[in-house]
């Protein structure tokens, strides 16, 4: 069985339809790379597996549990932990507050555990001098990094990354991506939406190309880069226009 | 003759004076600090009513709220004292009447603060406490809430001062603050001067350092999201 399976969802705002009867199934392991152009519904596929965005039509189940049904939420967003755009520490915590706060409220983990596995973490992601930083001691990549551990501490089966490089410029997108690649060694299953054609074609084992709230194509890497570039005059034209 | 001869003599500042004074600090400190905290707690819950997501839940606050922020806090306290006998044949005490018009002021100031501060959290901050698996009321409590108390206080901080320089309006009900004892000592003592500048020092003595505070903790407070 899948562990994220995307059922003909259609998502619309207001008389704007951006994923339209949309279907999917991911594994459990393994990066997959969503690529499309801006607007077609890449982020809102993201949005609408963690529950964030209600889908018009359709379900998204997660390791057997539908995202419509609000009682299984808070488990699904355990299970598919999110990194978003835009860097969301929380301002009035420290670095290891951040990461120790949602597994001790949640899953109530002790304290010290908390601290072992969020230090854990920390080295993973290269930031374990970090602990007692506030957000604003931080770089745009070194808070990204804080919200991947953050998303790790919760032990999710899969991580949903939402064009967590775009706002970073190229040194600090160098430092994430090295992290997630690190992951990805580690075998962590994870969902990407970027624009990052690099990353795409150093760890993705899959790729999906949305365009106009549709799949274009969903392929493995080396068939999206050598015969489907080729034979998709979309994908190409797309490829092509972002310098690859 | 004796009527001339008394006239024409005022009596002195005493120390009696000071005791007058320091009875007169305790009826102001007691009303106002009784207000704050009815007007803390009801403003607190009224400011989260507002931020419902339901237009009808979210405009129930506004109910009580526009009045009081909009008409002079003398006759809200006129209304509830002189007015409410005749309408409703309520007859508050005078401490009743001015603590219940000073916590219902406070409260639609306070609301007002507590809306603000909620909705100066970026949509951001609560999708990550979503994200992690907290629910509506835990992300509140353990990411927003916070944040929103360091907006909060300062201007929170500044309310008070204002509602405990207002509170001297409860003079005009005849209770003997600061201001009302101020009145009788200067009209007893000629010493209008004296007089008022120690009523201008004792609440100045209070106010000047939580404004400081206030402001330092306006510097402090940036999150710069």
């Amino acid at each position: 069985m899948a562990m994220i399976e995307v059922k003909n969802i259609t998502k619309s705002y207001g008389d704007l339809t951006v994923l339209k009867d949309f279907s999917v199934d991911f594994h459990h392991s393994g990066v997959t790379v969503i690529l499309g152009p801006s607007g077609t519904g890449k982020s809102t596929l993201l949005r609408c597996i963690n529950g964030l965005e209600k889908t018009n039509q359709g379900d998204i189940l997660v390791d057997g549990l539908s995202v419509n049904d609000k009682k299984n939420l808070k488990q699904i967003r355990m299970t598919c932990g999110m990194v978003f755009q835009h860097t969301v520490i929380f301002p009035h915590m420290n670095v290891l507050d951040n990461l120790i706060m949602s597994p001790m409220k949640l899953l109530k983990v002790p304290k010290g555990e908390a601290i072992d596995k969020a230090r854990f973490y920390l080295k993973k992601v290269g930031l374990e001098s970090k602990e007692k930083s506030m957000h604003n001691e931080l770089s745009g990549g070194e808070q990204q990094r804080i919200a991947i551990a953050r998303a790790l501490m919760m032990n999710p089966k899969a991580l949903l990354l939402d064009e967590i490089t775009s706002a970073l410029d190229p040194e600090m997108t160098r430092e994430v991506q090295n992290v997630l690649e690190s992951l990805a060694a580690d075998g962590v299953c994870m969902l990407c939406v970027t624009h990052e054609m690099s990353f795409a074609k150093d760890v993705a084992s899959r790729i999906i190309f949305l365009d106009g709230g549709r799949m274009v194509c969903d392929a493995s890497k080396e068939d999206f880069f050598g015969s489907i570039r080729q034979e998709n005059e979309r994908i190409h034209k797309f490829l092509s226009f972002i310098g690859e | 003759m004796q009527d001339v001869h008394v006239i024409g003599q005022y009596a002195h500042l005493s120390t009696g004076d000071i005791a007058t004074f320091a009875q007169a600090c305790a009826i102001t400190l007691f009303v106002t600090l009784v207000s704050l905290l009815i007007g803390t707690i009801l403003g607190t819950a009224l400011g989260i009513v507002r931020c419902s997501r339901h237009k009808v839940i979210r405009f129930l606050p506004l109910i009580l709220m526009e009045p009081l922020r909009n008409s002079p806090l003398v006759v809200q306290l006129f209304l509830v004292y002189f007015g409410l006998p005749v309408v409703a044949g309520i007859l508050l005490q005078p401490y009743s009447a001015a603590i219940l018009t000073l916590s219902l002021n406070t409260a639609a100031f306070f609301a007002v603060l507590i809306h603000n501060s909620i909705m100066a959290i970026p949509r951001s901050q609560w999708e990550a406490g979503y994200a992690l698996g907290h629910g509506k009321a835990s992300t509140f409590l353990q990411v927003i809430a916070p944040q929103a108390f360091r907006l909060l206080l300062p201007q929170a901080i500044t309310l008070y001062i204002g509602q405990l320089q207002c509170s001297s309006m409860i003079s005009l009900i005849s209770l003997k603050d600061i201001c009302r004892v101020g009145q009788i000592v200067s009209v007893r003592t000629m010493q209008p001067f004296a007089v008022w500048g120690i009523v201008f020092a004792l609440y100045y003595v209070v106010s000047f350092p939580l404004a400081r505070l206030a402001a330092y903790l306006e510097k402090r407070v940036n999150f710069s999201y």
